[in-house]
C-alpha cells in the first residue's frame, strides 16, 4: 500500500465519520440529499464512461483503441454503485415527494401512482443496476481477457453486444433519471430530463477521462497517446458540451414559454433567492466556458490548458446535479462541513475503487487487432 | 503564353520520398513549392510551411457576426421600436429569441464556410489549375505524388528548378505553362444567372411534382388529430350534422356578456363598469392599453401616437373635453363596438380588461388634468413611491359605483 493509497483510505475514513455525524447532527434530510446527490454524480461518471467503451466499439473507432482502457478503468465505479444504490433506497419516504404521507391526495401524483410506488421502485433500481454491472463485466472483462488472450474474435463479441447495451442505456438512464431526480418532485413534468441527465454525464465522463489520461501521463504512463489522441477527446468533449447546452436549453425553453404552473415551479425553486448564482453559472460555466475554450486547435492540443478545461468540466457537471437535487430540502444554497464531508467520502472512496482497477489488465489494449491504427493516428 | 510559367513539376513514387525532397530543395534555395497528391500526406503542411487555414477565424467572425445581428434585430424590433408583448412574457423576453439566433449563427457560419471556401481560397469562378492540363495529372489521381517549384513572380530559372527536381529524385520533369485565365464578362455572368435560375426552376418543379405525387408520412399527429369539434366541422352525433351548436336559449357564455345597447349614448345609460376599485385593475389597465390602444391613440391618450403621422385618419384626442364627459358605458361601448375607422376590440380584449381599458383612461385624464389636492397634503407619497400601488385612486367622480 503506497502513500497515496494510505492517504485516500485516510480522507475516506474522515469523511465517512463526517457522513455518519450529518445523519446525527444535522438531520436525515440533509443526509439523503448529499447522499442522492452522490450517488446520481457517480452514476453519471461510470455510466458515461460505459457509453464512452460502447461508443467506440458501436463506431468500429480505432483511433482511441490506445486509450480505451482509461474509460474501462473509470466504469469500475459500477460495481461501486450497488452498494450506494441500495442505501439510498432508505431516502424514500425522507425526501420523494410522492412517498410522503398526503402524497394521495395530490392529483399528478395519484395519475403516476402506477409508477411510483415502492415494490415497482425497488424493482426498477434493481434492473438498472443489475443490467449495468452485468454490461461493465462484459465491456471490461472480456476487453482485460483480450491482453493475454490476443483473441481477435472478443472485438467482434463487444462490437456485437455495444449497440446492445445502448439500447439498454438509453432506457435504463431514463428510467434513472425519472425515478432519481424528476421523481424527488413528482408534479413535474419534462419528457426530456432523461436526455438533459444523460448529456451531462457523457460530458463529465469525457472530461474525467482526459484528466485521468493527462495524469497518467504526468506520471509517466500511456506513452503513446499523443496530442492528437487528445485533440480528439477535446473535441469529443466540445461536441457534448454543445448537446448539453442543446438539450438543457430546450428544456428551459420549453418551460418557459409555456409557462404552466405544473412545470416551472420546479425552475422557480432552482431560478430564484441564492440559487440564482448556481442557475447563472451553470448557463455560463457549463456551456460558453467550455465552448470558447475548447473552440481552438490549439487549445485541445494543449494538455496544460486541457487539463484545466477537464477540471472546469467535472466541477460544472457537479454543479449542474447539485442544481438538480440540492433545492429539495428547502428554498436556497446549502453548503456547509456535511457537504464537505460527503464530497471527500464519495471522491476519496471513487478514486480507490477506480485506483485499485488502474492495476488490473495493461495500460493499452495490447490484443486488440485495431491497436496498431491507434498507434499511427495522426491528425495531418 | 509561352514566355509565362506556371512552375516545374516532378513525379516521386511515395509520400515518404516527396517528404524527403521538400527540405532537398528548401535548401537549393527553391522556397516556393507546392505538393500535389492522390491522398493526404501527414506531415505535407508542416514540411512545405504552410500556415493554417483561415477558414476558422473567417468562420467565427461571421458565425458571432450573424448570431449577435439575429439577437439585435428581435431586441430592437421588439423592445426598442416597437415594444410587444408575446405569449404573456415581459419585454426583451430573450429566451425566446434564442432558437432564431442559433440558425442564424449556423446560418452565417455555413455560408461563410462553403462560400468564403471557393470563392476566396479556391478563386472561383476560375475552374480548374495549370497542372491539371499537364501530362502528370492522371498520375497523380493514380499512384503519383507531385511537387511542384513554383514561379511566384515569374522569374523561376525553369532549366536549374528542373535540375535540382531531378537530383532530388524526381521524375517524369515538366514545364507547367500558366494558361491564359478567361475574363470572367457579361456573358459569363449571364450564363451563371440562368444556370443558376435554370436548376432552380426544374428543381421546384421536381419538388412540386413529388409533394403532389407521392404519399406523405405524417410521423406524428397528436397535435393535429384532436378529440374535440373544430369550428365548421360536421359531426354526425347530432340530429342536424353539425358539430358546432347554439347556446341554450336565455343562456350567455361566461365573460361574454352581449352588449345590446344600440350606440354609445345608449350604453352610456346602462353599462356600469363592474370592476372593484384596485391598483391590480389600473395595472392591468395600463397594460391592454399600452399593448392595443396606444399604437394610436398615443400613450398619454393624446391621439398623436407616432403611427398617426402616416395614417390619414386622426385617432380620437382621449384629454380632449368632449371624452372626459363620455360616460364609462361609452367607452366601454366604443372599445368593443369600433367607432369611424376604430375597428371593435370584443374579440381580442376581454370584457374585464375592456373595462379596465376604461379605468385606465380615466386615470390619464386625471393625470393630465389633477385637481390641487391630489398633489400636496398628508397623503402625498414619498418620493420614488407610485402613489397608484400605495393609495389607490379615489373614484373619479364620472365613475358610477
Amino acid at each position: 500500500m503506497n502513500r497515496a493509497r494510505s492517504t485516500l483510505w485516510m480522507l475516506a475514513a474522515l469523511g465517512g465519520a463526517g457522513v455518519v455525524a450529518t445523519y446525527f447532527l444535522e438531520g436525515p434530510k440533509r443526509f439523503w440529499e448529499n447522499w442522492l446527490l452522490w450517488f446520481v454524480f457517480l452514476a453519471c461518471i461510470a455510466l458515461g464512461a460505459l457509453f464512452l467503451v460502447a461508443l467506440q466499439h458501436l463506431t468500429g473507432a480505432t483511433w482511441s483503441v490506445v486509450l480505451r482502457r482509461v474509460p474501462e478503468r473509470i466504469a469500475a465505479l459500477t460495481p461501486w454503485l450497488v452498494p450506494v444504490g441500495l442505501i439510498a433506497l432508505f431516502s424514500l419516504p425522507v425526501v420523494f415527494s410522492w412517498a410522503q404521507p398526503g402524497a394521495d391526495k395530490i392529483t399528478p401524483i395519484v395519475l403516476k401512482a402506477h409508477w411510483l410506488n415502492y415494490p415497482f421502485f425497488i424493482i426498477r433500481l434493481v434492473v438498472c443496476l443489475a443490467l449495468w454491472v452485468l454490461s461493465y463485466a462484459i465491456l471490461v472483462r472480456g476487453s482485460i481477457k483480450q491482453d493475454s488472450s490476443r483473441d481477435p474474435t472478443i472485438t467482434v463479441k463487444l462490437r456485437r453486444y455495444s449497440p446492445v447495451f445502448m439500447i439498454i442505456l438509453a432506457l435504463t438512464i431514463t428510467v434513472f433519471a425519472f425515478d432519481w431526480v424528476s421523481s424527488l418532485e413528482a408534479t413535474w413534468y419534462s419528457d426530456i430530463f432523461g436526455v438533459y441527465l444523460f448529456a451531462g454525464a457523457t460530458t463529465t465522463a469525457i472530461a474525467v477521462t482526459l484528466l485521468a489520461v493527462i495524469y497518467l501521463q504526468s506520471r509517466g504512463r500511456l506513452p503513446d497517446v499523443t496530442a492528437d489522441h487528445l485533440y480528439n477527446l477535446g473535441g469529443l468533449l466540445f461536441g457534448f458540451t454543445i448537446f448539453w447546452g442543446y438539450i438543457a436549453f430546450s428544456q428551459y425553453l420549453l418551460q418557459w414559454y409555456a409557462d404552466l404552473p405544473a412545470e416551472v415551479f420546479w425552475f422557480r425553486q432552482r431560478t430564484v433567492g441564492s440559487m440564482e448564482p448556481v442557475f447563472i453559472l451553470l448557463g455560463l460555466g457549463h456551456f460558453f466556458v467550455p465552448f470558447f475554450a475548447l473552440m481552438t486547435r490549439s487549445n485541445k492540443k494543449n494538455r496544460k490548458r486541457l487539463r484545466w478545461v477537464a477540471m472546469w468540466v467535472v466541477f460544472m457537471g457537479f454543479v449542474d446535479v447539485f442544481w438538480l437535487i440540492s433545492p429539495i430540502i428547502g428554498q436556497g444554497v446549502h453548503l456547509g462541513w456535511p457537504e464537505l464531508a460527503f464530497a471527500v467520502f464519495f471522491l476519496a472512496s471513487g478514486l480507490l475503487v477506480v485506483g485499485r482497477a488502474m492495476s488490473r489488465g495493461e495500460d493499452t489494449p495490447i490484443g486488440d487487432p485495431f491497436l496498431p491504427d491507434a498507434l499511427e493516428f495522426q491528425l495531418r | 503564353m509561352r514566355d509565362r510559367v506556371f512552375g516545374v513539376l516532378g513525379l516521386f513514387k511515395s509520400g515518404d520520398a516527396l517528404l524527403e525532397a521538400v527540405p532537398r530543395l528548401k535548401d537549393k534555395g527553391f522556397t516556393q513549392l507546392e505538393a500535389y497528391t492522390p491522398y493526404p500526406v501527414h506531415g505535407l503542411d508542416e514540411a512545405l510551411g504552410l500556415p493554417p487555414s483561415r477558414v476558422g477565424v473567417l468562420v467565427f467572425i461571421m458565425a458571432l457576426v450573424g448570431g449577435l445581428s439575429a439577437f439585435g434585430l428581435e431586441w430592437w424590433t421588439s423592445t426598442v421600436s416597437y415594444p410587444l408583448l408575446t405569449a404573456g412574457k415581459a419585454y426583451n423576453g430573450w429566451p425566446g429569441w434564442i432558437p432564431v439566433v442559433f440558425e442564424a449563427t449556423i446560418l452565417f457560419g455555413t455560408f461563410t464556410a462553403g462560400l468564403g471556401t471557393l470563392f476566396v481560397f479556391n478563386k472561383l469562378p476560375f475552374f480548374g489549375d495549370p497542372v491539371f492540363g499537364t501530362k502528370a495529372t492522371l498520375d497523380i489521381g493514380r499512384d503519383r505524388f507531385a511537387l511542384v517549384v513554383l514561379s511566384a513572380d515569374g522569374s523561376l530559372d525553369a532549366p536549374a528548378a528542373s535540375a535540382a527536381l531531378s537530383a532530388v529524385g524526381g521524375e517524369a520533369i515538366e514545364v507547367v505553362p500558366l494558361p491564359d485565365r478567361p475574363k470572367a464578362g457579361i456573358g459569363w455572368w449571364m450564363k451563371v444567372v440562368i444556370g443558376i435560375a435554370a436548376a432552380c426552376v426544374v428543381a421546384g418543379f421536381g419538388v412540386a411534382w413529388a409533394v403532389r405525387t407521392m404519399p406523405t408520412a405524417k410521423p406524428w399527429v397528436a397535435m393535429e388529430v384532436q378529440p374535440k369539434l373544430d369550428a365548421q366541422q360536421a359531426d354526425s352525433f347530432f340530429a342536424n350534422g353539425r358539430g358546432m351548436r347554439r347556446p341554450p336559449p336565455g343562456t350567455v357564455a361566461r365573460a361574454y356578456m352581449p352588449i345590446l345597447a344600440k350606440d354609445p349614448e345608449q350604453a352610456g345609460k346602462a353599462l356600469v363598469d363592474p370592476l372593484p376599485v384596485t391598483a391590480r385593475v389600473l395595472d392591468r389597465g395600463q397594460e391592454m392599453f399600452n399593448l392595443h390602444c396606444a399604437v394610436c391613440h398615443d400613450k398619454l391618450g393624446t391621439g398623436k401616437a407616432w403611427l398617426s403621422k402616416r395614417y390619414k385618419a386622426q385617432p380620437a384626442n382621449l384629454q380632449s373635453s368632449m371624452m372626459r364627459q363620455a360616460t364609462d358605458g361609452a367607452l366601454y361601448w366604443v372599445i368593443s363596438k369600433g367607432y369611424g375607422t376604430m375597428p371593435g376590440y370584443a374579440a381580442d380584449v376581454s370584457q374585464d380588461d375592456r373595462w379596465a381599458i376604461v379605468r385606465y383612461v380615466r386615470a390619464l385624464q386625471r393625470s393630465e388634468d389633477a385637481p390641487t389636492r391630489d398633489e400636496v397634503g398628508a397623503r402625498s407619497p414619498q418620493p420614488g413611491q407610485r402613489f397608484a400601488r400605495s393609495q389607490p385612486h379615489p373614484p373619479s367622480p364620472a365613475t358610477p359605483n
